[in-house]
């Protein structure tokens, strides 16, 4: 069994770059890096702090050939990205994650043990400042109930079981790896600091479910009004890659003004979920990196939700599907158009 | 900018129920409008002549008329406004009166929706920019695809302008059903005798290639220009050799389905369909052969005295251009084994189906003309027809009338008298529907001078009974039920869309509807143009209909293609969709979408690669515009300003 560094240094005798972690946020958390080097990669680390989804990156390096260490849910958005060949198959090598248990949503941790606590994320326990404490209380919201814990394509497998998987702990070591590397940090003060994020959407949506639709109203204008449009919702999405050309900031033609107040926001919100229609994996990186909170997710997951009914298609799950809002069906009843 | 606004009154289609004088009064407060006035009819040429006389007065540079449905006059107005100097596309139509006079009946409500709509049309011609349609050189050759008689009468008319066509037919000969038929109502003319000739001219004919046992693989291209893969089956004979003396067919040792004879004896595995077959050549069905089944046998090449067999021969897939294709696939009978059990699905041998009864009935089927039922060959003495199997029946899920059932049951009843003089023919029927010059007489002299019997009602069962059949049935007049014994059942059997028509109808990105019937692009107005230009129709693929309808549209068809490619080139819409290629992302999902393959790859000299847009195939549908994520695709004349603009002012 490998070790995530032996992988990736393997990896890297066929690629340009490998996207993948070292442990150098805050208390040890994991936080993206790139190695391009077998000694660069000495520093990558793989435990349940990985939250980011990486295949964000992976439309900006279409000129390289790029590995990229994918949990099951991220699996899904670099096949859904294959299925609309905004990257080529054979130009990226996915080392899958499995028996990975669910992610650590450190946010959670921070609030109640303090920013910058030293945190030990395994498949199979966690240690907050080196005392073991109850790992499920910890998850990521989007980690219960989700049906993708394996990878949908890979062409690498690391077996996160509990033994091999790569966590450090010793700040002194971070500090080491911090000034040694200049590899940023993802996770910042204010990101801890914003407490609203994914781990209340759940109880959201229940409360959701049961509101009227001018309680629904109420809530989503209460909810838009905290925008302070800083796109990091469509930054964070794999999928969103129109990059400098998105339609919520040409002003010819003027889909959406330049204010920000809640009907903009809520207007481009609205937008950014057509646009995704049939297209989300349900990362809910979108949502996570929100900084003001605002439960992105809702309106996604309802939308995966009416897509899978209609459909069956649930977006990266088969490469060799065609996502049904990007099909022209020819097969239906009848193409009278009398 | 100076726009004109004219509302047309329609005498009172418009102005009994909108006040069109506060719609004009309203217009001349909007931005922009600095002429607004109500016309009569704004269609007329007094009208047409104020809108001329307000641009050249006024100086105008953009048009907005409130009148009907662009679909009725906008040709109309862009030629004036073109008139008048103008571009063409210059030019909005607001439609005040299906979408608004005629819907509604409050006079004040209904000129306030005006106004709206008005305003709407005036936000939109603001953005509009001059359009221009670009020209395309045409393909002078023709493809006819289908062999029965509306393809080879299309073809001739064609050809005899002097275009060059290619008939291509996937059987092994032309002719098509109307060949296989006995005689034709309401004349009783004998069908070979007056189609052979037609074939022959075919053959003959210096502008007419004819290509047998070939089908159309890939169609790519647009209106003027198609490129068309055709392939042609490998069929063992050669056919430039065969001399069409029939000795394989002869001493051929394999049996084989008699296609040609609907089933009704039997053939061999090369074989020619039948004597007056066009061209005249043998082909070989491979799944009925020795040779290929066993592996030995070599009869026909031993005994053909051209040199002619050659079972080494492979499909061959050929590419040529054509500037228009007539598509004219035909029909074939609708099985209905499987939908009526009651009626023995297949089992009893007696019970046949229309055409099985015509090749009985043909000089040149099978018997010779000599009336013999499956079971024994026997003489039938009493024939039941049953009428409208397959058609007028919602229960098997075919409500549609096959149009000739009526027809030709009383056509063959009157054949059925003609060869057994002791006979006597009974038919069930629903209506009796003989619309065509000299039909409904032909029913009645099937009832008075030749003695069917008809029985108005439905079929419930058909079953054996010593040696014969029980054919039990309503008579819905009479009011009771009734009990014919049958020697022989025919069933008229409707039509259905030839095998294939909708696999074929998709390769040419036609519209056909749930029975695979090709749709023509307007019922009254287009009917034999499809909605993809340069596609025409011809005959029953795109409904059923009798031998003079089909020879009338494939007339039509031609006159179409002959007018389409009398000029050198085609012009374009300009309505067409067009793309941003500074903000393309390239992701091509516009392409992904398109059902006209009219967006390609296109490398920018930075090497990004970004969609283009090719006017000639766009039909402007817009689809594209909506899958594109960044929006930068878009339709000229419907551009996303436009319609935001539009928008905001009904919002406002």
């Amino acid at each position: 069994m490998s070790d995530i560094v032996s992988i990736i240094q393997r990896v890297l005798g066929d690629v340009d770059l490998v996207l993948g972690w070292t442990a150098t946020g805050a208390g040890g958390v994991a936080a993206p890096a790139r190695f391009q080097t077998a000694a660069e990669a000495e520093r990558a680390v793989f435990n349940a702090t990985c939250v980011h989804n990486l295949a964000v990156h992976l439309p900006r390096l279409k000129d390289q050939t790029v590995g990229i260490v994918a949990k099951g849910c991220d699996s899904r958005s670099v096949a859904q990205l294959i299925q609309e060949r905004e990257i080529d198959r054979d130009r990226v090598k996915v080392i899958g994650v499995r028996g990975l248990g669910g992610s650590i949503d450190v946010r959670k941790i921070w609030r109640f043990h303090g920013y910058g606590v030293p945190v030990d994320a395994r498949t199979d326990s966690l240690f907050i400042d080196g005392k073991e404490v109850d790992r499920q209380e910890f998850l990521r919201q989007k980690c219960l109930g989700c049906r993708d814990m394996d990878p949908v394509i890979y062409d690498e497998l690391f077996e996160a079981s509990g033994s091999s998987i790569t966590g450090i702990a010793d700040a002194a070591t971070v500090e080491t790896a911090l000034s040694e590397t200049g590899l940023g940090t993802s996770l910042t003060a204010a990101e801890a600091m914003s407490a609203a994020g994914e781990d209340e959407s759940r109880p959201l949506g229940e409360l959701f479910a049961k509101m009227n639709s001018a309680e629904r109203r109420l809530f989503w204008r209460e909810q838009y009004s905290r925008c302070i449009r800083c796109y990091a919702c469509r930054e964070a999405c794999p999928m969103c890659f129109c990059r400098d050309v998105c339609i919520m900031q040409t002003t010819d033609p003027h889909w959406t003004g330049a204010g920000v107040d809640a009907g903009e926001a809520e207007m481009m919100q609205l937008i950014r979920v057509n646009h995704l229609a049939g297209r989300c994996t349900g990362c809910g990186e979108c949502e996570r990196a929100c900084p003001v909170g605002i439960p992105l997710m809702l309106l996604m997951n309802k939308q995966n939700q009416v897509i899978e009914e209609l459909f069956g298609y649930r977006a990266g799950t088969d490469l060799e599907a065609r996502p049904p809002l990007l099909t022209f069906d020819i097969k239906g009843d009848s193409r009278s158009e009398k | 900018m100076r726009i004109g606004v004219f509302v047309c009154q329609c005498g009172t289609n418009i102005a009994g129920t909108v006040a069109t004088d506060k719609v004009a009064e309203a217009a001349l407060a909007m931005r922009d409008v600095l002429h607004a006035e109500t016309l009569q009819y704004t269609c007329s040429d007094p009208g047409q002549r104020a809108i001329i006389d307000a641009v050249q007065k006024k100086g105008l540079t953009r048009v907005v008329i409130a009148a009907c449905s662009p679909r009725m006059h906008e040709t109309t107005f862009r030629r004036t406004i073109g008139q008048a100097g103008m571009n063409a596309y210059m030019m909005e139509m607001v439609n005040i009166r299906e979408h608004c006079s005629w819907i509604h009946s409050d006079i004040d409500t209904a000129t306030d929706k005006a106004i709206d709509l008005v305003q709407k049309g005036v936000a939109r011609v603001r953005r509009q920019v001059p359009l221009y349609s670009t020209t395309v050189p045409v393909t002078r050759r023709v493809l006819v695809i289908g062999g029965g008689v509306a393809g080879i009468q299309a073809a001739l008319d064609i050809a005899d302008s002097g275009l060059p066509v290619t008939l291509v037919e996937r059987g092994p000969t032309i002719g098509g059903n109307m060949a296989r038929l006995d005689k034709t109502f309401p004349t009783l003319d004998c069908s070979s005798c007056i189609l052979t000739p037609r074939m022959v001219e075919a053959k003959q004919h210096e502008n007419i290639s004819l290509m047998v046992n070939t089908e159309i693989e890939q169609v790519r291209g647009y209106i003027g220009n198609f490129e068309v893969d055709v392939r042609k089956k490998a069929t063992c004979v050669i056919e430039d050799k065969c001399t069409g003396c029939m000795i394989c067919q002869e001493k051929c040792p394999g049996k084989a389905p008699d296609e040609f004879n609907a089933g009704v004896g039997q053939s061999k595995a090369i074989s020619i369909p039948f004597p007056q077959a066009v061209p005249l050549v043998a082909a070989l069905r491979k799944e009925h052969c020795r040779r290929f089944i066993k592996g030995k046998c070599g009869v026909c090449k031993k005994v053909c005295p051209a040199d002619a067999v050659d079972y080494e021969q492979e499909d061959e897939i050929t590419t040529e251009m054509f500037g228009a294709v007539v598509v004219a696939t035909g029909y074939e009978l609708y099985d209905w084994r499987e939908a009526y059990p009651d009626y023995g699905g297949g089992q009893y041998p007696d019970v046949v189906t229309s055409l099985q009864y015509e090749r009985m009935l043909s000089a040149s089927g099978p018997t010779a003309g000599h009336v013999q039922r499956p079971s024994d060959g026997a003489e039938p003495k009493q024939v039941v027809f049953v009428s409208c199997v397959g058609s007028r029946d919602e229960s098997v899920g075919r409500p549609l009338c096959c149009s000739v059932g009526c027809m030709y049951i009383a056509k063959q009843a009157i054949l059925t008298k003609e060869h057994i003089p002791d006979s006597q023919s009974y038919v069930f029927y629903i209506d009796i529907r003989a619309t065509g010059k000299g039909y409904e007489e032909f029913t009645r002299r099937a009832q008075k001078e030749f003695g069917a019997i008809y029985l108005r009602g439905r079929v419930g069962k058909i079953y054996p009974s010593n040696g014969q059949l029980v054919v039990m049935g309503t008579d819905t007049l009479s009011g009771g039920p009734v009990e014919i014994e049958a020697d022989l059942v025919v069933l008229a059997t409707g039509f259905a869309a030839a095998r294939g028509a909708g696999e074929l109808a998709r390769k040419l990105n036609i519209s056909y509807d749930q029975y695979e019937f090709l749709s023509e692009s307007h019922p009254k107005l287009r009917p034999v143009e499809t909605t993809t230009g340069g596609i025409f129709l011809a005959g029953a693929c795109q409904a059923p209909k009798d031998i003079p309808d089909s020879v009338a549209q494939a007339g039509a068809a031609a006159a179409k293609v002959i007018g389409l490619l009398s000029r050198g080139e085609i012009e374009t819409s300009p309505m067409v969709a067009a793309v941003d290629q500074l903000r393309c992302i390239g992701c091509f999902k516009c392409r992904d979408v398109c059902s006209y393959n009219a967006i390609e790859a296109l490398e920018l000299r930075d090497g990004r690669q970004v969609a283009k847009v090719i006017d000639s195939l766009c039909q402007g549908c817009g689809v594209c515009n909506v899958a594109c994520p960044p929006s930068v695709v878009s339709l000229k004349g419907y551009t996303d300003n436009q319609l935001i603009a539009e928008t905001m002012e009904l919002l406002r």
